[in-house]
């Protein structure tokens, strides 16, 4: 373990300081201000995809995550302005109010002090057993999805009823949100030898605004005012209603029949239509989701030595050429109607978003005159080619997805303008984004040249860009196909950035760090960040409180909706 | 026929156990995987993965894999989804009542339908009600169900607003049996339609040889009406083959419709599959698979013996 003495030094973190200290920042939001509120009424949301699990430490699809967000609750969340901010918890424990104590072996201890008097929706107190049994339960259980944060944690002390002391292995920076999917109930689940068949699974015991009254798998899912809500005279509405409808065009059609109030998740192509209609309202928020293409550079074959290097792409000129070439801002107003921003990192929001970054804009004269100078001469077809290498690459994406397939088909014309011969090699995306170096993901196995498909960080970067960029992470034979390092970078600086980066508590020096490597990572030219995705979705326009969140799920409020009487 | 029926049953043994064996083996050769799902989630690592595979016990030869699961399969435990943690029999179990709804209001529209029109078309062969059916049975033979539904949602839900647009029932409302026959009308018509095709066309076919037969002629010739004559003695006889037909559609009771339960988002068999299999929960696809074969099986058996005990001239060896 690192020993670190430098972090000892005054730490603060965002937002730390003034949390409020009751009610959750769902006090902030502006919307509930205008109007009285109306009390009653049903909402019904839909969602295209099948909410099949609402446990928290189960759950991996964002429409459970939509519909269990109005249940299950932790102890800190994510504001609308990108900072934590208190959930259950009286307070983000920070080192500057004494939450966080760093112990001379390079330990860490967080100290989360609950909000006083909560219950859960049978009645019973939240207490901080609770905590503890929450990670218990979250490295027990085999079925857990991620156990990220919770594999740091050696032990938990409850020293009372709403005191929970956790003790880290080592500085784990990203411990404000790590029990932020959902505390679970002791008292319900304690007893309990597999919650696969608990009646949890489907109706979990929370502390949110509502409690889940019916569960009918693939159709629809009922939560009810929870009478033990902790904010008083919430939630205004009596009941939400989640409903599983086939398709995204379908929930438009059910949304401008007025079946439902809300729809999540629409694309960018669906919106020109509904801008014309007078009853619907879009909420657009950006997303952490970033659209790129990421260059191999190292040889193009099955479990690749990362040694190696790739005959066209190996180059830099020949990568920072294609990014040259690539028109970002027409796809974005082609294909996307505007919706999106041109990327420029990973990172794009949040604290640690390195704002001023910026990469190779297009410029394909630029891009010609880059290669000519390598060496890369055209040959009569117009393809260049150098020292026997033709710079002829192949680029693979998801299959059916239909604006992949119309970029692609743009970059083809592009390259070609510039001679670089481009080939479509698509995948399903169960195949080509399966992450598995067994289940033959290509990009774990080096089998690209180019490889565009779409990935988000949390909002704390570091697992995703430790994870990514942090040259051990380049899977291969060697080391079991671990890591996510695709394009093979490799940077003992940016190595050395990212180590502080997930070394030290200090928000503005962890940014700092971060921007160092993400500067590195393009300066390697290695990925062309295509655009950033928005989140699109959209309600009946007599709807109040609906309110976009970055870093959280549309159903974040729930407890300040409303339906004004149309 | 006791013996038969036995010997059938037992041959049924090697052949289930061999449909399951090429199930498994389909499922797995299809590329990708479950774990396939947690790559975008920001959180889940490598670590993560490797535990889940083991956990659902993908890192075992296949043979192995299938072996387990045959072993507890056969004892009544089914696994469990490698999505929702949940029990795979739970999960049929819940859809079942949803699908025998819709495919039983499917089988029974169709069979009060398709006999008047099969022997309408076949006694007044060449009239222009005959041309009629046939062209409109082609027609809808020849149209894809999930275009169909689509047609019928655009024009029935969406412009002249009659029917709702998807799902089971009204929302936030308690049942209501008119309620669930107005969700019930747009996806029975969309199979039922097509199935009405076959149906007809089969039952048309056999009349007409029915009706051409000496025994017609001298039942004719006795003076029979020819209300009589075609219900009781044509109609009979024809009826048979379709009996067989009838049999065979048995399984997609229990089923379901995979296209059209999609499109209508009705919470059935079909949908469960199709959801699994986007996902590659592989236990729910093997019991879905396993239930669908042995029915299939059983309703072959059930076919011929039923066509035996009709036409004594079929005899079982």
């Amino acid at each position: 373990m690192r020993r670190l003495s430098i972090v000892l030094a005054a730490v603060g973190l965002v937002a730390a300081a003034c949390g409020p200290t009751t009610g959750g920042p769902a006090a902030s939001s502006s919307t509930a201000a205008s109007a009285a509120p109306v009390r009653g009424g049903t909402f019904i949301l839909a969602l295209w995809q099948e909410p099949v699990t609402l446990a928290p430490h189960y759950r991996n699809q964002t429409a459970a995550n939509v519909a269990a967000r109005v249940v299950t609750e932790g102890l800190a969340r994510t504001d609308t302005d990108g900072n934590y901010v208190p959930w259950l918890a009286k307070q983000i424990p920070t080192t500057t109010n004494g939450g966080v104590k760093l112990t001379s072996d390079g330990k860490m201890d967080v100290n989360w002090e609950l909000q006083p008097g909560l219950k859960w929706s049978d009645g019973d107190p939240v207490t901080s057993a609770d905590i503890k049994f929450t990670w218990q339960v979250w490295m027990k259980d085999p079925n857990t999805i991620s156990r990220t944060g919770f594999d740091q944690i050696e032990s938990i002390d409850t020293p009372n009823d709403t005191t929970a002391v956790v003790h880290y292995k080592a500085i784990y920076a990203p411990y404000p949100l790590n029990f932020s999917d959902g505390l679970l109930p002791k008292h319900v689940l304690e007893n309990v030898p597999d919650i696969g068949k608990h009646d949890y699974n489907r109706k979990p015991i929370g502390t949110g605004p509502f409690k889940i009254t019916e569960f009918v798998a693939g159709d629809h899912i009922t939560g009810e005012r929870n009478p033990n809500y902790r904010i008083a005279g919430k939630p205004y509405l009596d009941k939400i209603i989640f409903k599983s409808v086939p398709s995204r065009e379908v929930a438009v059609a059910q949304l401008k029949a007025g079946e439902i109030n809300g729809m999540w998740n629409l694309l960018e192509a669906q919106t020109p239509d509904l801008e014309k209609l007078t009853d619907i309202k879009m909420v657009i928020t950006p997303s952490p989701s970033v659209e790129r293409i990421e260059m191999n550079t190292a040889k193009n074959q099955d479990m690749t030595d990362p040694s190696s290097t790739h005959p066209v792409l190996g180059d830099i000129n020949v990568r920072r050429a294609l990014i040259y070439a690539t028109p970002k801002q027409s796809v974005i107003d082609k294909l996307l109607f505007g919706k999106a921003k041109p990327g420029t990192s990973p990172v794009s929001q949040g604290w640690a978003s390195p704002k001023s970054l910026t990469q190779e804009s297009y410029d394909p004269a630029k891009a010609k005159q880059l290669l000519d100078q390598a060496g890369w001469v055209p040959g009569s077809d117009g393809i260049r080619s150098k020292g026997g290498a033709r710079a002829s690459l192949s680029i693979t994406t998801t299959t059916g997805d239909q604006t992949r397939e119309r970029v692609e088909q743009i970059l083809i014309e592009e390259f070609k303008n510039i001679g670089v011969e481009l080939k479509i090699q698509n995948q399903p995306s169960s195949v080509l984004l399966s992450g598995s170096w067994s289940a033959g993901d290509p990009r774990k196995r080096g089998s690209f040249d180019l490889v565009m498909y779409a990935s988000s960080p949390g909002i704390d970067p570091h697992s995703v860009v430790f994870q990514r960029y942090y040259s051990k992470n380049i899977p291969s034979s060697a080391n079991g196909g671990n890591g996510q390092n695709y394009t093979r970078f490799k940077n003992a600086d940016a190595d050395k950035a990212i180590e502080e980066a997930g070394a030290t508590l200090d928000l503005e020096k962890r940014k700092t760090a971060y921007a160092t490597a993400l500067k590195l990572l393009n300066d390697a030219a290695v990925i062309n960040w295509m655009y950033e995705r928005a989140g699109i979705d959209a309600t009946r326009v007599n709807v109040v409180g609906w309110q976009g969140n970055v870093w959280d799920n549309i159903t974040w409020n729930t407890e300040d909706w409303y339906l004004k009487p149309s | 026929m006791g013996t038969y029926i036995t010997r059938r049953l037992l041959q049924a043994i090697p052949l289930l156990l061999g449909i399951s064996v090429v199930s498994f083996a389909i499922l797995k050769a299809v590329p990708g995987g479950p774990l396939a799902a947690y790559e975008s989630n920001p959180n889940v690592t490598d670590e993560d993965l490797r535990r889940l595979e083991h956990t659902f016990g993908l890192d075992q030869p296949l043979p192995v894999q299938y072996l387990g699961w045959l072993s507890k399969f056969l004892v009544g435990d089914w696994g469990y989804s490698f999505v929702s943690h949940q029990p795979v029999l739970g999960l049929i179990g819940e859809r079942l009542p949803n699908t025998v709804t819709l495919m039983g209001t499917v089988f029974l529209t169709v069979l009060v339908l398709a006999i008047p029109i099969g022997v309408l078309t076949a006694v007044k062969q060449y009239s222009w009600f005959d041309h009629l059916v046939t062209g409109a049975t082609f027609a809808f033979l020849s149209t894809p169900t999930f275009w169909l539904g689509l047609l019928l949602i655009i024009a029935f839900g969406l412009q002249l607003k009659l029917f709702p647009l998807g799902g089971m029932a009204t929302l936030g409302m308690p049942f209501d049996p008119i309620d669930r026959l107005r969700h019930l009308i747009l996806p029975v018509a969309t199979i039922a339609l097509v199935q009405l095709g076959s149906h007809v066309r089969y039952l048309r076919a056999s009349m007409l040889e029915t009706i051409t037969q000496d025994y017609m002629r001298t039942a004719r010739a006795k003076g029979l009406s020819e209300r009589s004559l075609v219900v009781r003695h044509a109609l009979k006889n024809a009826a048979i083959p379709l009996v067989t037909v009838v049999a065979l559609d048995l399984p997609e009771l229990f089923v379901g419709a995979l296209v059209t339960e999609q499109i209508f988002g009705w919470p059935g068999m079909g949908r469960l599959f199709w959801d699994s299999a986007t996902r590659s929960d592989y236990p729910v696809l093997m019991g879905i698979l396993a239930v669908s074969s042995a029915l299939i099986v059983f309703a072959n058996l059930l076919a011929d013996v039923v066509y035996g005990y009709l036409d004594p001239r079929i005899r079982f060896s």
